[in-house]
């Protein structure tokens, strides 16, 4: 009864109606911002007395935001790449071998995710002052990818468990090798995973900011690590404007991430 | 398992090393050396820790920590439970669409929601602007740099991680119970309180743990939202260390930090269990 | 009305069940009486489950009544209904023992502590479960659990029991146990029974009458030995037992009787209201045992059928046959052993098939 919507009588409006107020209350901040990004007033004053491209043209040439922005992609990039490779091999050894010690390793590879950021951000920053990767590029790869690794391994595993392996030994002896059963049966089988597993590490790239904090030098900042500064001294658009992006990237992905998986839950049905 | 599992054992295992190797030199190692900091810095002995007690600014900070997580978790909970309580029974269609919304909010970038709530909250915020319109208030609300502003962006950026887990709990609950609870004849009030919320409540733990656990590390928010007089565990750590170059202190808080954080997660690892 | 007949039970007048443009329930009227165990047979999506949920309220008619010993309950919420119900999985409150699962409907009704104590040993004791008052659910097999969960509807001798194909997860053994047990707690406690099955022969087993749903309908109500001699439908013929289905045409009308023909040579007489016009299709059911196969013509009343033996199967007290008429309808013959014994009608044999045909088991349409 008080699991079947419509047996619950007018309650059930209390329900809706507190449904609507939790949406509000999570979509209106991130609509008021990307509006405010449009708006002409430094105070940013709502509703704006006038509309205007101005943060976003500030946000492309003036070099440090612009510098920040490029940074910030190519680390994305890079940590993606890096985070599939390595979380990929990871799953694989998880799910197919069976060794001793299996959930333990399981639970080293998703540690980053449990350990507070601000520690593995300063146990991070005290390491790179000792070796001289603060304020690198390099620096930033590797604390990006302690984030996203994680997030990898689970994905790609989740994908891995539901694939047969019996697929494997078919291709086998159909005569392909390892690494053209790899390629041709493997990978595209477990091709959802793959794909949200790269799209999780970009965005935990893209959005990282304790890390980066502690990582970063005048010379050398991402995007965050800008906003974050900007933000300690003033309220500027330009931030909004900058989170705006962040958003859209986040938008754009996840929809992307979506789109796969209907395709997948569809083809699935067939 | 079959004779072709176990051969590939060694093999398969080998793909791990490369994470391994990274994850320990870049991860273990680090934590582990800034760990033992706490004891050596500056020198051996247990000084830093008696300093992290003895001093009436850290234990303030300690119990601001706890008390922050505490109220955030409460607060989710009382707005995420109805919530994921309609999930269930709503069609499959508006559940995609709610579920969609959780999911994007919480994988939009953190930053630039707290940056939101940073405006949206301020003296001449819209927030306090509308009410001032309306008459509610007289003079406008001091709802950010303190304890409230950080409990509301928090509260806002921890929904999704209750609501989740919540629906997962009370999607495994056959609504047939509560036909049978009907027939017995109890009311709707008595259903719920007799039925439905007992068994939530291992997912109300296991939430409420999840969310208070990432409420004690968390960082970004607190020193946004939060005022200097304040301040929470996370960003205490990121101080000494940072301005004050304090690294034995420092790492004894990030110690109490990560003993509490491994603790409550073992124990929510436990309600997992015992709910499977 | 009779002004010594009681009130009945449950009285359905008319009841009507819509979603969109399914009509899941369609015009459904029914008496049931005081202590009766009556079964709601269908298969599934024929309108049984949801005419037991509107009774107990879970769902509103969208049109008709329901009565409740004379008194209308439409819109009243089940638990003011005082129905006891045992569904099809077990639904016991995980979170509670035996004993609390038991007491829950009393201390709903908030009855003392010692009563309800007594009165779930009591309903204990009649499932025989007595001993595991304080296990929980996940403890017990599910033969126990079903047990546990009658215990919960009887305990508070509600008027009116209402049964949602209890039995459907239970493996066949532990099933007919469980309806031997039934059965006796319905003699023992007196209580009005709806049960709902899609199993005939369960229905066969346990019911003082059975009420045959089909597309939302009642198409027959009676005792199982009604619908099994004299059903009123082909449907419900098909649905009840073995049948055979023999075709026929009409071949002539007379004023008293009417000539089915039967493939090329062979012809029945039937009651002529039964069958439609000359040249019109006609099927006649026949029951597997009330056919005698033999190699000789016997002068025995009914009709004569030469048939081919397809298959014979040895079934230990009885022998099954398939057998073939010239115009190639299959039939399914069963014969007892003894009546049996020393004829030998072999695969690939001819013989005849001899059949009495009952005049209320011919259809106009299947």
């Amino acid at each position: 009864m008080i699991l079947t919507r419509n047996r619950l009588g007018l309650f059930r409006f209390v329900l809706y109606g507190h449904a609507v107020l939790v949406m509000a209350f999570l979509l209106l901040p991130i609509i008021f911002i990307a509006l405010l990004s449009f708006g002409s007033s430094r105070w940013m004053m709502f509703p704006p007395p006038e509309w205007t491209l101005r943060w976003y043209e500030e946000l492309a040439t003036d070099p440090r935001w612009a510098e920040a922005m490029w940074l910030s992609l190519r680390l994305a990039l890079i940590v993606t790449v890096l985070s599939v490779l390595l979380g990929g091999a990871a799953a694989f050894a998880l799910v197919r071998g069976r060794f001793a010690g299996r959930r333990v390793l399981k639970a080293f590879f998703v540690a980053p995710m449990i350990v507070p950021v601000v520690i593995v951000a300063i146990a991070l920053y005290a390491f790179s002052l000792k070796v001289g990767l603060n304020g690198t590029f390099a620096g930033f790869v590797a604390g990006h990818l302690i984030i996203a690794v994680p997030f990898s391994v689970i994905c790609i595993s989740n994908s891995l468990r539901g694939f047969d392996p019996a697929l494997e030994q078919a291709a086998a002896i159909c005569g392909a090798g390892r690494l053209e059963t790899l390629r041709r049966v493997t990978i595209p089988s477990i091709a959802p995973g793959l794909l949200a597993a790269a799209v999780f590490s970009f965005l935990a790239s893209w959005d990282e900011v304790v890390v980066s904090i502690f990582m970063a030098s005048p010379q050398l900042q991402t995007l965050p690590v800008r906003m974050w500064t900007s933000l300690r001294s003033d309220l500027t658009p330009v931030i909004a404007a900058a989170s705006t992006l962040l958003v859209l990237a986040s938008l754009i992905l996840m929809a992307l991430l979506g789109l796969s998986a209907t395709r997948a839950g569809r083809s699935k049905m067939q | 398992m079959n004779a072709a599992a176990t051969s590939g054992t060694f093999r398969e295992a080998r793909a791990a090393w490369p994470a391994i190797a990274f994850l320990f030199v870049f991860f273990a190692l680090p934590v582990g050396a800034l760990m033992l900091r706490s004891v050596t810095d500056p020198q051996w002995g247990l000084q830093n820790f008696s300093d992290l007690l003895a001093t009436g600014t850290y234990a303030r900070v300690l119990f601001n920590t706890f008390l922050v997580a505490a109220v955030v978790t409460l607060m989710s909970l009382l707005i995420g439970y109805p919530l994921a309580w309609l999930l269930v029974m709503l069609p499959a269609r508006w559940q995609q669409v709610l579920l969609a919304i959780l999911l994007m909010s919480m994988w939009t970038s953190l930053l630039a929601r707290t940056y939101a709530w940073l405006v949206l909250l301020q003296k001449t915020g819209v927030i306090n602007r509308i009410l001032l319109s309306v008459g509610v208030i007289d003079a406008p609300l001091p709802l950010v740099n303190n304890l409230t502003g950080v409990v509301i962006g928090m509260t806002y950026i921890m929904l999704p991680f209750v609501v989740l887990p919540l629906r997962a709990t009370l999607a495994t609950l056959d609504p047939a119970l509560m036909h049978a609870g009907a027939v017995c004849g109890a009311s709707p009030w008595r259903l719920f309180r007799s039925v439905l919320l007992p068994l939530s409540l291992p997912g109300i733990g296991a939430a409420g743990l999840m969310v208070f656990v990432m409420s004690l590390g968390y960082y970004v928010t607190p020193a946004l939202l939060g005022g200097t007089g304040n301040m929470m565990l996370a960003e205490l750590i990121a101080q000494t260390v940072q301005s004050f170059l304090n690294w034995g202190l420092g790492a004894a808080a990030a110690l109490v930090l990560l003993c509490a954080t491994l603790a409550l997660y073992a124990l929510h690892m436990r309600y997992l269990d015992e709910d499977a | 009305m009779k002004m010594d007949t009681p009130l009945p039970a449950v009285r359905l007048m008319d009841l009507h069940k819509r979603y969109g443009d399914f009509a899941a329930v369609d015009g459904v009227s029914l008496d049931v009486r005081k202590g009766e165990f009556l079964t709601f047979l269908g298969s599934s999506g024929s309108g049984k489950t949801t005419t037991l949920n509107m009774i107990a309220g879970f769902d509103d008619p969208t049109s008709g009544q329901i009565l409740l010993n004379g008194g209308a309950v439409t819109g009243l919420p089940p638990q003011k209904r005082n129905i006891g119900m045992v569904f099809q999985r077990y639904t016991l409150f995980p979170h509670m023992t035996v004993a609390e699962n038991v007491g829950f409907p009393l201390s709903v009704r908030r009855l003392s502590k010692d009563e309800v104590n007594s009165r779930v040993l009591d309903a204990l004791r009649l499932v025989q479960l007595d001993r595991f008052a304080g296990r929980r659910p996940s403890q017990l097999s599910g033969g126990q659990q079903q047990r546990v969960a009658l215990a919960r509807a009887l305990v508070y001798e509600p008027q009116l029991l209402l049964m949602d194909e209890p039995l459907g997860a239970l493996d066949k053994k532990l099933r007919e146990e469980i309806q031997i047990e039934i059965r006796k707690l319905h003699h023992r406690l007196g209580v009005t029974i709806l049960y709902v099955t899609h199993d005939q022969e369960e229905a066969l087993r346990m019911s003082d009458r059975i009420a045959v749903f089909e597309h939302g309908r009642i198409v027959q109500v009676g005792s199982g030995e009604d619908l099994y001699h004299c059903p009123a439908t082909a449907f419900v013929a098909g649905f009840i037992g073995n049948s055979n289905f023999l075709r026929g045409s009409v071949a002539e009308r007379r004023s008293d009787a009417a000539i089915v023909k039967l493939g090329e040579n062979s012809a029945v007489c039937v009651p002529v209201d039964a069958v439609g016009g000359v040249g019109s299709e006609v099927r006649i059911m026949i029951r597997p045992e009330e056919i005698k196969l033999s190699h000789a013509l016997s002068d025995a009343a009914g009709a004569v059928i030469p048939v081919t033996v397809r298959e014979r199967i040895f079934l230990g007290d009885t022998i099954s046959y398939e057998v073939a008429t010239r115009d190639g309808q299959s039939v399914l013959v069963r014969e007892d052993r003894a009546r049996n014994q020393g004829r030998c009608v072999g695969p690939g044999t001819d013989a005849y098939m001899h059949i009495a045909i009952n005049q209320n088991r011919v259809y106009k349409k299947y």
